[in-house]
């Protein structure tokens, strides 16, 4: 008698939802991800970063209470040093707003834009984990003869590289506000500080939206890993010299890179130009420091040239749904 | 339920100004199925259609009662697709796959499992599921792609070239999971092959198409009563005796390479057959009546589209 019943059986249990099918395509998608262990190293660095910062926004909170270990050591440097704690304290409680909200926004764009080469080159090594390898072998006729369509597979597809986004990106950035809120001596850092955080969710989300569509629309244009690998890092690395000739002769050219554009956005859904203004004029010792930026620089981040980037960005994402559209199709 | 599982009206597909399907007019009930045709018949093509893989150019289908394009998604719930080129997902070991497929299917991921190592135990696949699949054989990759086409117990399946590329012995594997699919457990198959001793042995139901036209849709019982005439005769010895009577009786007939004689005797029925081996007292060991109808319908439906 065999072991196992190898007669055919009929199944009569009850189908998931369309939700989950597609939930199935993206959790499969980043797995394969995440089975890179390159990548996985760049999940580690990420989030070692964060933790940096939730360092660094616990030290700004200790800051603000009187007996805490950070002051009382200060305190037993120099007495000076003790009086300009004091009185640093003192401004910090007076003004909240300021010295939460606006710190927290301008640390945050920062994070959130040295985050961004990781997400970029993470999602370059992920780029044949998401169509490439799928046209290649043709899965893709096995998926479009299953109880979905080519708009769930694609949306699934999507869901896998935004995931990978999130926990490179996202997760650190929303991770270190919440830790860095909650370590904070006051609960009430969790209320000025929402401001920060709405921008690091529309930021993220327009930000991560676009570069998962780019990212699809790049693995569609070649059934080769090298291919679509070499083209998106390319792209991407390209932006830098763009962006310095542009500044030099024509503007428009920087639009090209798609990682110039994402900055601009950043630059004006935080609005960093008005919070170091606010800096300059209120914060002490910090203001001093940053009264030094250059005028230029300021001027940029005061008016970046968001019109020009959201129409760049439009049409990558016109040009990768295009692809899209083409290439993936059973 | 419904008998009809596939009903096509004027069903057209062109590409660019090549019609590779030519308003096919079909109803095809319950059974095993055989599609035959040479290459670049259209078989493919028709399948892909039904599957919403192709976009029709012109006509309409049903599938299981349905309309195809309207409910594509609910429709390839209750079918299978098991196509002729290989398609895994890079990276993943069989069983995986293999579960993955079932859950794309609308499975929980706990059936979808235990369904898969029951599909993969169904078609012979031992501990090799849990290898890679870019390492499989042929042979291993066909019945790969049979399990995922089944594993979410479909009502119909389609089986496109399943025997492609395998020894002869993995042929007839691969036949017997398929004719039991049909035979023991109702799942209406439709093999697709241009071998016609592979739909022989396993289908009822014959669709003959060629340049994107179904020349012939009959039963294989049908297709051999317009045949009848002719039969192959197996006998223990004697042969020149059962040969003299033939030519006696006027009926064309010779002595083939494997022991067996063919003979075409003209008659409805076998009985006069029988009843002249009676007469002569040579019991038969085996009687097969038209035994090459299929290939003969075959040639002659494309001769007849060639003209």
């Amino acid at each position: 008698m065999p072991l196992v019943d190898t007669h055919y059986q009929h199944w009569d249990g009850i189908h998931c939802g369309l939700w989950t099918r597609r939930w199935v395509i993206a959790s499969n998608g980043l797995t394969a991800c995440l089975r890179n262990k390159f990548l996985r190293n760049v999940v580690v660095a990420t989030w070692s970063l964060s933790l940096a910062m939730v360092g660094a926004l616990f030290v700004i909170g200790q800051l603000l209470v009187p007996d805490s270990l950070l002051v009382r050591w200060v305190s037993t440097l120099n007495t000076d040093l003790q009086g300009f704690a004091n009185y640093l304290m003192n401004w910090l409680k007076d003004h909240p707003e300021i010295s939460v909200r606006t710190t927290q926004d301008v640390l945050f764009y920062y994070f959130a834009i040295l985050l961004m080469p990781f997400s970029i080159f993470a999602v370059g090594m992920a780029i044949p984990f998401l169509v490439t390898r799928d046209l290649a072998s043709n899965a893709i006729i096995i998926y479009s003869s299953k109880a979905i369509t080519r708009g769930d597979y694609l949306l699934g597809k999507f869901a896998s590289v935004f995931g990978l986004l999130s926990l490179l990106w996202f997760g650190p950035v929303c991770a270190a506000w919440f830790f860095g809120n909650l370590l904070a001596p006051d609960w009430r850092f969790f209320w000025h500080a929402r401001i920060p955080l709405f921008h690091v969710a529309v930021f993220g989300i327009v930000a991560m939206t676009t570069l998962s569509i780019l990212a699809l629309g790049v693995s569609s244009v070649s059934q080769k890993d090298k291919s679509t690998v070499a083209f998106w890092l390319v792209w991407w690395l390209l932006g830098f010299p763009l962006a310095n000739i542009a500044a030099h002769t024509r503007p428009w050219l920087a639009h090209l890179s798609f990682a110039y554009d994402i900055n601009q956005i950043a630059l004006a859904t935080f609005g960093l130009g008005k919070d170091l203004r606010i800096a300059q004029d209120n914060i002490p010792i910090l203001g001093m420091m940053l009264r030094n930026i250059p005028q230029r620089t300021m001027d940029s981040f005061n008016n970046p040239p968001l019109f020009g980037s959201l129409v760049a960005l439009a049409l990558m994402l016109g040009a990768a749904g295009l692809v899209i559209h083409k290439r993936v199709r059973p | 339920m419904s008998d009809i599982v596939i009903e096509t009206r004027g069903l057209t597909k062109t590409f660019g100004t090549q019609r590779a399907l030519d308003g096919v007019d079909l109803k095809v009930s319950r059974g095993a199925i055989g599609l035959l045709g040479p290459n670049g018949a259209g078989k493919s093509t028709f399948m892909k259609c039904l599957l919403q893989l192709l976009p029709i150019s012109s006509g309409s289908a049903q599938l299981l009662g349905r309309e195809v394009g309207a409910e594509g998604r609910d429709i390839r719930k209750r079918v299978g697709y098991s196509p002729e080129q290989n398609c895994h997902i890079p990276g993943m070991v069989g069983c995986e796959y293999v579960t993955y497929c079932a859950q794309l299917s609308g499975l929980p991921f706990q059936a979808a499992r235990q369904r898969a190592h029951e599909m993969l135990d169904f078609v012979g696949m031992g501990q090799e599921r849990y290898r890679k699949i870019d390492t499989y054989s042929t042979g291993m990759k066909q019945r790969l792609k049979l399990s995922q086409a089944i594993v979410h117990d479909p009502e119909l399946v389609f089986l496109d070239e399943p025997t492609n590329g395998l020894d002869p012995k993995g042929q007839e594997q691969i036949l017997e999971l398929v004719s039991d699919l049909w035979r023991r457990y109702g799942i209406t198959v439709v093999l697709s092959s241009h071998l016609l001793h592979d739909v022989e042995r396993i289908c009822e139901q014959i669709i003959i198409i060629a340049r994107g036209r179904v020349l012939v849709h009959d039963t294989l019982e049908n297709l051999k009563a317009r045949r009848r005439g002719s039969a192959e005769v197996v006998v223990a010895d004697r042969h020149g005796e059962v040969l003299a009577a033939f030519q006696r009786r006027q009926w064309p007939c010779e002595l083939l390479s494997n022991g067996r004689l063919k003979v075409e005797h003209q008659q409805a029925s076998l009985n006069p057959l029988i009843s002249l081996l009676d007469e002569l007292r040579i019991p038969p060991l085996e009687i097969i009546p038209s035994p090459n109808a299929l290939e003969e319908t075959f040639v002659q439906a494309l001769e007849m589209s060639s003209n």
